[in-house]
């Protein structure tokens, strides 16, 4: 028996801290709402209701406690009802109650709901029963396809937002693609740098064809044309004889 | 002569008789006397210090970005204590095919500054580069150059080479470490070009951009320098892409 009180303290205790607790939290919540209403923005507000859910939450968890004894088994009589001011209890409650006379006893002491309360509440469950199967699982289905649309769209929107911030970098172009392989082609292969023929100079050899333009390679590709390599701009005839052995006589670019 | 040739080789005979005969090739260079230039040759070359491997990465950026490139560079690299180093090279390809027309000509390249008239020319040979595949971090491509005077061009000619083609480099150059970064522009030599050895009257400019590599020379199996080289690369991107670029499938392009 003892050790039942003693539990049953412990557990008065915790929810009359959790209880505190929530009520400070409330009356925060409300205070922000009076005072702060044109500063206060929806994130901020949703904080409030975050707290408080905690808080419930932390209450729910103690009173489902195994080691707590179940509340319901427990009855609050009152022992002695005066009209007269008790400053012990004005004490207590924080000014809140100064008697404890028969007033207020139904409010207190309440175990079942408020009649009003009470009414509404037995026309939804009347309602809820009148529901049948199917159409409770159609009103469900409906509802999860509104859900699902609203949560898209939302997704969509924070994606498009993201994006917008990070694209801003800019794409800077700083190089080219194709200028890369087109000047690694032009100093490993030439090409592009083997300069055309002008027709009028080249008197022996065939007409340089017009692959000969930008799209010349080194020899590795063959002889297009047979056309020996040019001895430098000079405006000389190279021979059309393709010999590996040059004249002796034949005149240096670089002297 | 003869007689040092007994005496020195004596000397090798007590060496190979002694204790140490089982000593390193390179323990024994050090204590035989080279005679010949053969000699010292084929000791480096045992011993793999020639370098003669070229690891390197290119890419390019454009005319308008060059300078911010620049002044990265100058961060990072060494060699720029007061003002960028520049040059100015022309370098000319020259081929020469085998008898029969045998397909694969051999490419050698001729390289002289147009800045500094007294200085050697340099005579280059440039190997196949080896793409390799993702866990090669560079191209690797055999490379063996050397100094030569101002008569290399002839002498090329009359052993028979054929001048492919030519073209004027001009850009900075900058050191880190081993490694060598060229950020140069590839201009074309026009046709109406003096002929006195001197001046380039006008020259076009192949693209709007200009090419920028990074290389390291060095002996055969270093490498670990690749991975050095591609973390360098990182920190120039994304002004410029440095990366392999395999210049043989560009071949069959456009």
């Amino acid at each position: 028996m003892q050790r039942e009180e003693k539990q049953q303290d412990a557990v008065l205790e915790a929810v009359i801290s959790r209880v505190n607790d929530l009520k400070t939290s409330i009356g925060a919540m409300i205070f922000k709402v009076e005072n702060e209403y044109e500063t206060l923005n929806w994130p901020n507000f949703l904080d409030n209701f975050a707290l408080i859910s905690g808080q419930l939450t932390s209450l729910t968890k103690i009173l489902s406690n195994e080691k707590a004894p179940a509340l319901r088994n427990f009855t609050v009589l009152p022992l002695m009802l005066k009209p007269d001011l008790d400053e012990n209890l004005a004490r207590v409650t924080e000014g809140r109650l100064t008697t404890f006379s028969h007033d207020i006893v139904p409010d207190y002491l309440r175990t079942k709901p408020e009649p009003d309360a009470e009414l509404k509440m037995m026309q939804l469950e009347h309602k809820a029963n009148c529901v049948t199967y199917e159409t409770a699982q159609k009103q469900v289905a409906a509802m999860n396809k509104v859900v699902g649309h609203v949560w898209d769209l939302v997704n969509k929107a924070r994606e498009e937002w993201e994006s917008e911030a990070g694209s801003r970098s800019g794409a800077a172009q700083t190089f080219s693609l194709t200028d890369t392989p087109l000047l690694v082609a032009a100093i490993s292969m030439g090409k592009g740098l083997k300069h055309t023929v002008a027709p009028g100079a080249m008197m022996g050899g065939p007409p340089p064809g017009p692959q000969r333009g930008p799209g010349a390679l080194g020899p590795p590709q063959g002889p297009p044309g047979g056309i020996p390599g040019q001895m430098g701009p000079m405006g000389k005839a190279p021979s059309a004889i393709k010999t590996n052995i040059k004249a002796a006589g034949q005149m240096h670019p670089y002297r | 002569m003869n007689e040092m040739g007994v005496t020195t080789n004596s000397a090798f005979l007590c060496l190979f008789t002694s204790a140490s005969a089982f000593g390193s090739p390179i323990v024994q260079m050090a204590q035989q006397t080279v005679n010949t230039a053969i000699d010292s040759l084929s000791a480096a070359l045992k011993s793999n210090i020639i370098p003669n491997q070229e690891y390197f990465l290119q890419g390019s950026i454009l005319d308008s970005s060059v300078e911010v490139l620049l002044h990265r560079l100058r961060g990072l690299c060494d060699n720029v204590d007061t003002t960028l180093e520049t040059f100015h090279d022309h370098e000319m390809c020259f081929s020469i095919r085998g008898p029969n027309n045998a397909q694969p000509a051999l490419q050698l390249r001729v390289r002289r500054s147009l800045d500094h008239n007294g200085m050697p020319m340099q005579l280059r040979y440039i190997g196949q580069p080896e793409i390799g595949d993702k866990s090669r971090p560079t191209v690797l491509r055999n490379s063996i150059d050397i100094g030569t005077s101002n008569t290399v061009v002839e002498f090329l000619t009359e052993l028979g080479c054929r001048k492919d083609f030519e073209y004027l480099a001009k850009g900075y150059m900058f050191r880190k470490g081993r490694m060598k970064i060229t950020v140069f522009k590839v201009f074309k030599i026009d046709e109406t070009r003096k002929m006195s050895g001197g001046a380039f009257e006008s020259l076009t400019a192949l693209t709007h951009s200009y090419l920028v590599e990074l290389s390291v020379l060095a002996p055969s199996g270093q490498d670990a320098i690749a991975d050095d080289m591609r973390c360098f690369a990182e920190q120039l991107r994304p002004l410029v892409q440095l990366e392999k670029i395999d210049y043989k499938r560009l071949v069959h392009g456009p």
